[in-house]
């Protein structure tokens, strides 16, 4: 029989001050990574907003449009009514999809 | 060596103690000295000072592709405080701010400056990005140029009414307060924390916000059925007629009939849901669930469908119409006065003739007849609005036959615009009622849209009543409607005008004023549209023939060509235009 003893090469002290150490990094590279997570949320969120504001204002302007291509008279225009309305057949269903 | 190594610590001490100083010389330079301008910098960048910036879901119109556009979003710029005790010149001021922003009027704004106790007033909102970047660039004394946003209806007036409007009301939050802002307010609205959290409070104490977030599954947008080109055209429509006539109010409903999914909805008076410091309060609520109208003569082809379904007549029945006839002392008299003899039950909607209306409520019965109307009228549609009132039905629950005749052509019993169309929709549909409704889906913002169901539905005729009132509608529109010269060769159409008497205070009848009315579907026998409108004492007019039919027509020609819907009719023609 032989008795096997293992001799760790490190003191106590050392082995918490390495994992006071290591912690340390660790929670204050946590707190940059938040930070900074923070940080560009808030700007990402402004740039969506500000980009939703500004596709607001040409939604604005398509429907000024419609409206004005709604409303317009176009006998004052100029254009003539037309002389003859056709109309379309039902057997021609598939030329009108 | 023990002298060199003390050198070396001294030296790398002084290296940390010079870095440490020039630190905190920089930190008195950002926070002592430059603070305030930081802290402004800081505040125009995010938000107004004392609270977050406003939030709130937006509301969609969807168009005929699926397209999504804005009918309520949000407008960033930037409103402009002052701080009366800094400021120094209040004239140079006033004069630089714009004056297409929402600015205090010029005594008001005086009045401010001149408050020296105050440290905040706001004297303008509603800056644009350019403006508020040049005002916040002159750095003025005592002026404060911050971020905010703001409630914005790319379509103005674009239904108004329905998509309603938002405002502080009574509390200290802005909050949806009539139309569909009001009644998904709980979607909408948005927690004020989203973009100041702390992130380690949130991990910690809302571990279960990591798997299921209760605001995500809450909060979102809301897309309507409402397709911004049909709207407009039918606002359009209804505006012409509203300033034609100087009507008291004039509104329009196109509608799916299958589905109940509402196209299209627009009234005069209207407003503009940005400009709304001028607007009188009585026109915000909405018409078309908080009215009720005694709508006339479109009341008639349901009166019709009701005495088919019952039995008590079919298509080919006749009568004998005298032009007048007396019911509990009181007279009863076709529109133009005149006995048409007899006849088959079609020609009492060709011609709209009200006795004949009030020959088949007698033949129907009091208790059948108030069986049909209490099923089409008498409970609320359900639809997204809010404050939607009841129908008035009082003379239905009577023993007197007056009252159930002059229901049968409209007359003494009064509905909402909302509540007529679906009773309409019956007879478009099969006999069954749907729910009329106008937001299809939410879009959540955990990602997925939820679809509203709509699809319960409230069998009252049978399908043969309704393919039978349609027929005698679809001869209305081809034969009577402008002499016949509204007829669309390859498209059938059904139709119905309705012209009522507006009451009198004392709860009679004026014989001067009318209520118009306007009510059809196509194709006939497979309807894709019905159409609702209606104008409330139209002035120099008496029939509603003269005032809706232009509209009516224009609405279904452009429906046509807009949706391509095919003919349904099999001859090809053409022919004069009118």
């Amino acid at each position: 029989m032989h008795n096997i003893h293992y001799s760790f090469p490190y003191s106590l002290q050392s082995l918490c001050v390495g994992a006071v150490a290591v912690l340390s990094v660790t929670y204050i590279g946590l707190i940059a990574v938040v930070m900074s997570y923070a940080a560009f949320t808030v700007e990402f969120s402004q740039s969506v907003r500000n980009d939703e504001a500004v596709v607001a204002m040409l939604e604005s302007a398509y429907l000024a449009n419609v409206a004005r291509i709604t409303g317009m008279d176009y006998i004052a225009a100029g254009y003539a009514k037309p002389r003859v309305k056709a109309f379309v057949s039902a057997q021609n269903v598939t030329a009108l999809r | 060596m023990r002298a060199q190594f003390r050198l070396r610590i001294r030296f790398v001490l002084a290296l940390v103690v010079l870095v440490a100083l020039l630190i905190l010389i920089r930190l008195y330079f950002i926070q002592i000295v430059h603070g305030h301008n930081y802290a402004e910098k800081a505040d125009r960048q995010f938000a107004s000072s004392g609270s977050g910036l406003f939030d709130r879901g937006s509301i969609y119109f969807t168009r005929k592709d699926g397209t999504l556009i804005s009918a309520a979003t949000l407008a960033a710029g930037f409103l402009v405080a002052i701080n009366p005790q800094t400021l120094r010149n209040p004239e140079a001021v006033y004069a630089f701010l714009p004056a297409s922003s929402l600015v205090l009027s010029r005594d008001a704004f005086f009045a401010a400056a001149a408050k020296k106790n105050r440290v905040y007033v706001e004297v303008a909102h509603h800056l644009s990005e350019k403006e508020g970047q040049t005002l916040a660039a002159q750095n003025v004394p005592g002026v404060l140029v911050l971020r905010e946003r703001w409630r914005y209806y790319p379509g103005a007036s674009l239904a108004a009414q329905t998509i309603g409007i938002v405002s502080y009301g009574s509390g200290d939050t802005r909050a949806g307060q009539t139309g569909l802002e009001a009644v998904y307010d709980g979607t909408l609205s948005r927690s004020g924390d989203s973009l100041y959290k702390n992130f380690f409070a949130e991990l910690f104490s809302n571990v279960g916000n990591l798997l299921v977030n209760a605001k995500d599954a809450r909060e979102g947008d809301i897309v309507t059925t409402i397709e911004p080109e049909v709207q407009t055209r039918l606002a359009n429509g209804i505006k012409k007629v509203q300033e034609r006539y100087s009507s008291k109010e004039s509104g329009g409903i196109i509608m799916d009939p299958a589905t109940g999914a509402i196209l299209a909805i627009a009234n005069e008076p209207t407003y503009d849901g940005n400009v709304l410091q001028n607007v009188d309060s009585s026109i915000l609520g909405n018409p078309f669930v908080e009215h009720v109208y005694e709508f006339g003569s479109i009341m008639k082809p349901l009166t019709m469908a009701s005495a088919l379904d019952a039995g008590v007549i079919t298509p080919a029945t006749t009568y004998n119409d005298t032009g007048c006839i007396t019911v509990n002392t009181r007279q009863i008299c076709n529109w133009d006065m005149k006995a048409r003899g007899v006849i088959p039950m079609q020609q009492i909607i060709v011609q709209s003739l009200n006795v004949g209306a009030s020959w088949l409520a007698t033949e129907l019965g009091q208790d059948k007849f108030r069986t049909y109307f209490t099923t089409l009228f008498g409970q609320k549609t359900g639809v997204d609005l809010p404050s939607e009132t009841g129908a008035l039905l009082g003379n239905l629950s009577k023993s007197q036959q007056i009252g159930y005749d002059t229901a049968a052509f409209g007359q003494g019993i009064a509905v909402t615009p909302v509540q007529m169309i679906r009773a309409m929709g019956a007879i478009a549909n099969g006999g069954a009622m749907v729910q009329p409704h106008i937001v299809s889906a939410v879009r959540l913002n955990s990602g997925i849209e939820r679809k509203l169901d709509w699809s319960q539905k409230v069998q009252v005729f049978s399908g043969t009543a309704v393919r039978e009132t349609t027929a005698m509608m679809d001869a209305a529109n081809d034969q009577a409607l402008e002499g016949g010269r509204a007829k669309i060769p390859t498209m059938s159409v059904a139709a119905k005008t309705g012209t009522s008497q507006l009451t009198t205070p004392e709860g009679g009848y004026y014989t001067d004023r009318f209520f118009h009315s306007f009510v059809g579907f196509f194709p006939s026998y497979s309807p894709r549209f019905i159409i609702l409108l209606y104008t409330n004492d139209p002035k120099g007019v008496q029939y509603a023939s003269e005032t809706l039919n232009a509209m009516f027509l224009d609405l279904v020609h452009f429906l046509i060509d807009y949706y391509a819907v095919p003919p349904d009719r099999g001859f090809s023609t053409s022919t004069r235009s009118g």
